[in-house]
């Protein structure tokens, strides 16, 4: 007993350890790549130049993340927003419906959507946040919608027994219930979405995916493992922190 | 006070409850007990307006349960249904609290009644209130549900099956805890089972449906000794049910002043039921018992004739 109590409330430096220590090496690698210049050196003997020179790490690593984030951002709010409504009595036809979009985004391949976006949204960060968008809605809306039906019915049918109104009953019972089922759909999003959010590079948006697109059209195998260890270790941060809250918030779920 | 005036509720072209009229007096334990299906959850939760009526009048205190806006009907009564239905998320105070809250009670106030409520059911609240649903047993978490409706003291409370999920021993001592609770609250109490024995022990007025009728009301005693047909009688366990009235009815109610005659070995307490003393003699193979009251003092006794209601006890 007293041990599954301690092993739910790790002190917090325990609990932060992985996020911190992997977001540590992502800022000493942004801000330090040129000290490894040897090492790129010895990957890549024959050119010239081997760390990416047209833009600081540091920039590139604060696009990624802006990208990513707005997406992410408008991902959660449509698609928990949308989870949320077809689960009301009067949204409720619009269920399958909703399912069956959110499960074709998926099928769409982000260049697809990329190619697509271009000629309506133009060059730049824009077409790769719908992008990001469209491919992050699925795991969002799919995990919402499970969270939410997975709520044992006796607890719905008591809050409304108890007189409970609907909108309290969303806020204070069903989505504190479903947070850890969506919040392992937004983790998923958003990984997914970091490594996705490369292909930016590919239609002119300037981010960590930029040194591995010039590498690859270089030929500069340094400048692709530079744009590659940095995406991974910006999902290393992401995903281990998203793991940490999930830890917290399933505390007293069952 | 409850009243049920024709009230019948369909589903589809289903029929679930058909024309039924219910009348539960102020402080009254009503227990509405059937096969499943039989239309008794239906009507409870019209009660409540979970489930709104099809035709027919549910009156509520002299007002028709339409009349109220729905979230305040449903404060005013206390609901407990077999699987608790307590929030996982939430704390056993934080649930007791929950339609004090809701009713914006002042927060010192709404600690004292949980604390009130808590102790109440035997829930000490230097352990219990800080606790998670899922540390809790079965028949803990029952109590939790039961101190969560009564929270904002309610006249009326409506119980869905509440021990229909605990075990036979947890179940009896629950019971004897709502009878205990009933004698001192008062409460006008509609009461859900397909346990005819819970039901035979805890109601004041039995109403056994029947396809979402009513075949037969009244109370324990009065079913027992005179149920309406084949079906009551077998509800009530066949030829069984003259244990059950046993089981209704003290020793002190037929037993006879001590007689001159030698005094049986054999004893049974005052207060128990003649299905105790039944079972006693069966035991001793005795005949005749010697009543004694708490002290074990012998105050009169008790013979096979006499228990049995034979006419003369000769």
């Amino acid at each position: 007993m007293s041990e599954s109590t301690f092993a739910r409330c790790p002190a917090a430096w325990t609990l932060w350890r992985a996020p911190l220590i992997w977001c540590g090496l992502l800022l000493a690698l942004a801000f330090g790549m040129a000290a490894l210049e040897p090492l790129f050196r010895a990957v890549e003997p024959g050119s010239r130049q081997v760390i990416y020179p047209h833009a600081e790490f540091l920039t590139l690593l604060g696009r990624h993340l802006l990208v990513v984030g707005v997406a992410a951002l408008l991902a959660v709010v449509i698609g928990v927003g949308a989870a949320v409504l077809v689960t009301r009595p009067a949204g409720r036809d619009f269920l399958p419906l909703l399912a069956q979009a959110a499960s074709m985004g998926q099928t769409f391949p982000p260049v697809a959507v990329l190619a697509l976006a271009v000629p309506v949204l133009g060059f730049g960060t824009w077409p790769i946040i719908v992008a990001l968008l469209l491919y992050g809605l699925l795991p969002i809306v799919r995990n919402t919608l499970a969270g939410l039906q997975g709520i044992d019915p006796s607890v719905l049918e008591a809050a409304r027994g108890m007189g409970m109104g609907g909108v309290p009953q969303l806020l204070q019972v069903e989505l504190p219930l479903a947070a850890p089922v969506i919040l392992a759909g937004i983790r998923t999003s958003v990984t997914i979405n970091i490594a996705t959010a490369a292909l930016g590079a590919t239609v002119g948006a300037s981010n960590l995916g930029a040194p591995i697109i010039s590498g690859i059209v270089n030929g500069n195998t340094a400048y692709v493992l530079q744009g590659a260890a940095l995406i991974g270790l910006l999902a290393l941060t992401v995903d281990s922190a998203f793991e940490r809250c999930q830890r917290l918030l399933g505390r007293h779920g069952r | 006070m409850i009243e049920l005036i024709e009230v019948t509720k369909r589903f589809g072209s289903e029929t679930a409850v058909d024309r039924l009229s219910l009348r539960v007096e102020k402080g009254e334990l009503c227990a509405l007990v059937g096969t499943s299906g039989c239309g008794k959850s239906t009507t409870l939760r019209m009660i409540n307006r979970l489930i709104e009526h099809s035709e027919g009048e549910i009156h509520l205190e002299g007002r028709q349960v339409r009349e109220f806006d729905e979230q305040t009907l449903r404060r005013r009564i206390g609901y407990v249904i077999q699987s608790t239905g307590l929030f996982p998320h939430w704390t056993v105070a934080r649930n007791i609290g929950l339609v004090p809250r809701l009713l914006r009670w002042p927060a010192p106030r709404i600690r004292e009644r949980v604390e009130e409520l808590m102790a109440l059911l035997g829930l000490p609240v230097d352990s219990f209130a800080d606790k998670y649903p899922h540390q809790l047993s079965g028949g803990q978490a029952q109590r939790v549900g039961v101190a969560r409706a009564l929270a904002a003291d309610p006249d009326i409370l409506l119980m869905d099956e509440p021990f229909g999920a605990l075990d036979p021993i947890t179940r009896e001592s629950l019971q004897a805890e709502l009878r205990d609770l009933q004698s001192r609250l008062h409460k006008t109490i509609v009461f859900v089972t397909h346990d005819m024995d819970e039901a035979l022990g805890l109601a004041d007025r039995l109403v056994v449906m029947k396809a979402g009728r009513i075949v037969q009301q009244g109370s324990p005693l009065e079913l027992l000794r005179d149920p309406a047909d084949d079906f009551v009688a077998s509800m009530l366990g066949g030829d069984d049910r003259g244990l059950k009235e046993a089981a209704l009815t003290r020793v002190s109610e037929r037993m006879l002043p001590l007689s001159p005659r030698l005094i049986a070995r054999a004893r049974v307490p005052r207060d128990a039921t003649l299905h105790q003393a039944l079972a006693v003699m069966f035991r001793e193979h005795a005949d005749r018992l010697t009543v004694v009251d708490e002290d074990d003092m012998p105050v009169g006794e008790l013979s096979l004739r006499r228990l049995v209601g034979a006419r003369r006890d000769e």
